[in-house]
């Protein structure tokens, strides 16, 4: 093989399948604990919790944000959930990636306003602006917050009862019965290229040329959409043996009880109270 | 290209599921119409498929990795109807079972990667490769160029989406309450990155076409009705 070496993009994607996996397992592990949020009827929980996000999408000051966040990390302690645990779950990543994005804001040329400090880096001034700073704190905010809440639907929905519930949100069938089954081919074609990438590090070893990676990684590509593909026509055979006509049904009932009905209440009322602020008190 | 929630305001938010809307009605009846029922499973595995494609970390010059979308590719492979479909539907399990990517920006993410992104890539394709054999090098070329096209296309889409932030939704100080960055910088940065990094998608693309003439050509040809 020749050409500039590229080792462990073999070693990467077998590691980020495997990641995947675990993560699932986790998720699934705190879905399944005596929390809180976990015995909360799915119907109302996303109910709620699409409230919510609104609520964040419209709040405009940090005030109302760090209501917001408070709110979402009794909830996760009420759930069962490691505040460690949920921290790392929820910060790591979209807000640190979006707090390096947001820092450019803070200065003058970005956002103008009353400077709070100047200093000159090399051939530049540059000052930081009161406005800068406060929009760069409400856009994390709201960032942190928004994927907190996702998150928590996540980690205390099971998978299978949140796609149920997407049917009983009227979303049509082909798009909940297309999800139901590409969630299982997701995990499918995440051991099969597993076994690949292992099967070909076992032969070819660590270093590859970039450009024989790129043919090893879209071969591969390639070979799991021949596999895939073959496997359509036995699936829709074994879907048959089973039964379908058609139309997926759903066997579990929901059952609302009280906490359910004040829980989306709550929401509501978070969502009203942010308009309401926002809308007429800004 | 993933847009997380926060970026964008309530207005942008509303108006991009406003226009996925009739988007998902069209790409439903078009699959439904030129999808038999016994491929029903065809779409779960494109939707399958385009989630994983993403997690395939491809080597590129300086050492480093970057990995593509395969929106266009999944249009090649399904036609670009199934494709709105399956991309759609990998977004909604990311952002819905493994909590990555927005909920209330999952509209604008679905407009960018699962509408303009295989449609306009698929439309390039078909431009380029016109009615050239299916094993032809021509298709190879053509699905390359289609993917990065493509990529840079959607990309433009997502500079603008945020871009438009700072004009709608501003305090009265002039503090920008979402991505606070101006039409200028937003697309400007989007679209260099993705002119610098779309050759991984241009790679891939082009590539697994061209494994796919040599092992399975009929793959490559039977979406033609759903296409048109």
């Amino acid at each position: 093989m020749s050409g500039k070496t590229s080792g462990g993009f073999l070693e990467r994607t077998i590691q980020g399948a495997v990641s995947l996996l675990q993560e699932t397992v986790s998720v699934e592990n705190v879905a399944a604990r005596n929390g809180f949020l976990q015995h909360r009827d799915p119907r109302f929980k996303c109910l709620s919790a699409a409230a919510l996000l609104i609520a964040v999408l419209m709040s405009r000051n940090l005030a109302e944000l760090s209501v917001l966040y408070a709110a979402v990390l009794c909830m996760a302690l009420l759930s069962a959930i490691g505040l460690f645990f949920f921290l790392k779950r929820t910060l790591l990543f979209v807000p640190v990636f979006s707090l390096f994005i947001v820092v450019p804001a803070i200065f003058s040329g970005v956002t103008p306003g009353e400077p709070l400090a100047s200093f000159k880096v090399l051939l530049w001034n540059l000052t930081i602006t009161r406005q800068g700073v406060d929009s760069a704190i409400v856009f994390f905010m709201r960032v942190l917050d928004s994927v907190s809440f996702a998150v928590l639907l996540v980690l205390t929905t099971r998978q299978h009862v949140l796609l149920k519930t997407l049917r009983v949100f009227r979303v049509p069938q082909l798009f909940v019965m297309t999800m139901g089954m590409t969630y299982r081919y997701i995990f499918l074609f995440l051991d099969i290229i597993q076994k690949m990438l292992i099967a070909i590090k076992s032969r070819v070893g660590f270093v590859a040329s970039t450009r024989d990676g790129r043919k090893i990684v879209t071969a591969n590509m390639a070979g799991l959409w021949l596999r895939s593909y073959r496997l359509h026509s036995q699936v829709y055979d074994a879907m048959v043996a089973r039964g379908f006509s058609g139309e997926a049904f759903v066997l579990d009932e929901f059952h609302a009880r009280v906490p359910d009905v004040v829980i989306l209440l709550a929401a509501l009322m978070a969502l009203i109270g942010t308009l309401w602020l926002n809308l007429f008190f800004r | 290209m993933h847009i997380p929630d926060g970026y964008l305001g309530p207005i942008t938010c509303g108006v991009a599921y406003a226009a996925m809307v009739p988007a998902w009605i069209i790409a439903s009846r078009r699959v439904k119409k030129t999808l038999a029922a016994r491929q029903v499973p065809l779409l779960a595995i494109g939707a399958a498929f385009s989630f994983v494609i993403m997690m395939f970390n491809v080597p590129i010059p300086g050492g480093t990795t970057g990995h593509a979308v395969g929106a266009v590719l999944v249009a090649i492979l399904l036609g670009p109807w199934a494709a709105c479909i399956a991309v759609s539907v990998a977004l909604v399990i990311q952002a819905l079972l493994f909590g990555d990517g927005g909920i209330t920006a999952l509209g604008a993410n679905c407009f960018n990667m699962a509408f303009v992104l295989p449609v306009t890539g698929y439309f390039v394709y078909r431009l380029i490769s016109g009615n050239s054999p299916v094993k032809s090098f021509r298709r190879v070329v053509a699905a390359g160029i289609a993917g990065y096209a493509g990529l840079v296309i959607a990309s433009v889409c997502a500079g603008l989406e945020f871009g438009i932030q700072p004009l709608l939704h501003h305090t009265a100080s002039g503090q920008a309450l979402y991505c606070p960055y101006g039409i200028k910088v937003a697309v400007v940065s989007m679209v260099g990155g993705h002119l610098l990094f779309g050759f991984v998608e241009l790679a891939v693309t082009s590539l697994v076409v061209k494994f796919l003439q040599v092992q399975d050509p009929t793959l490559l040809g039977h979406n033609r009705e759903a296409a048109s």
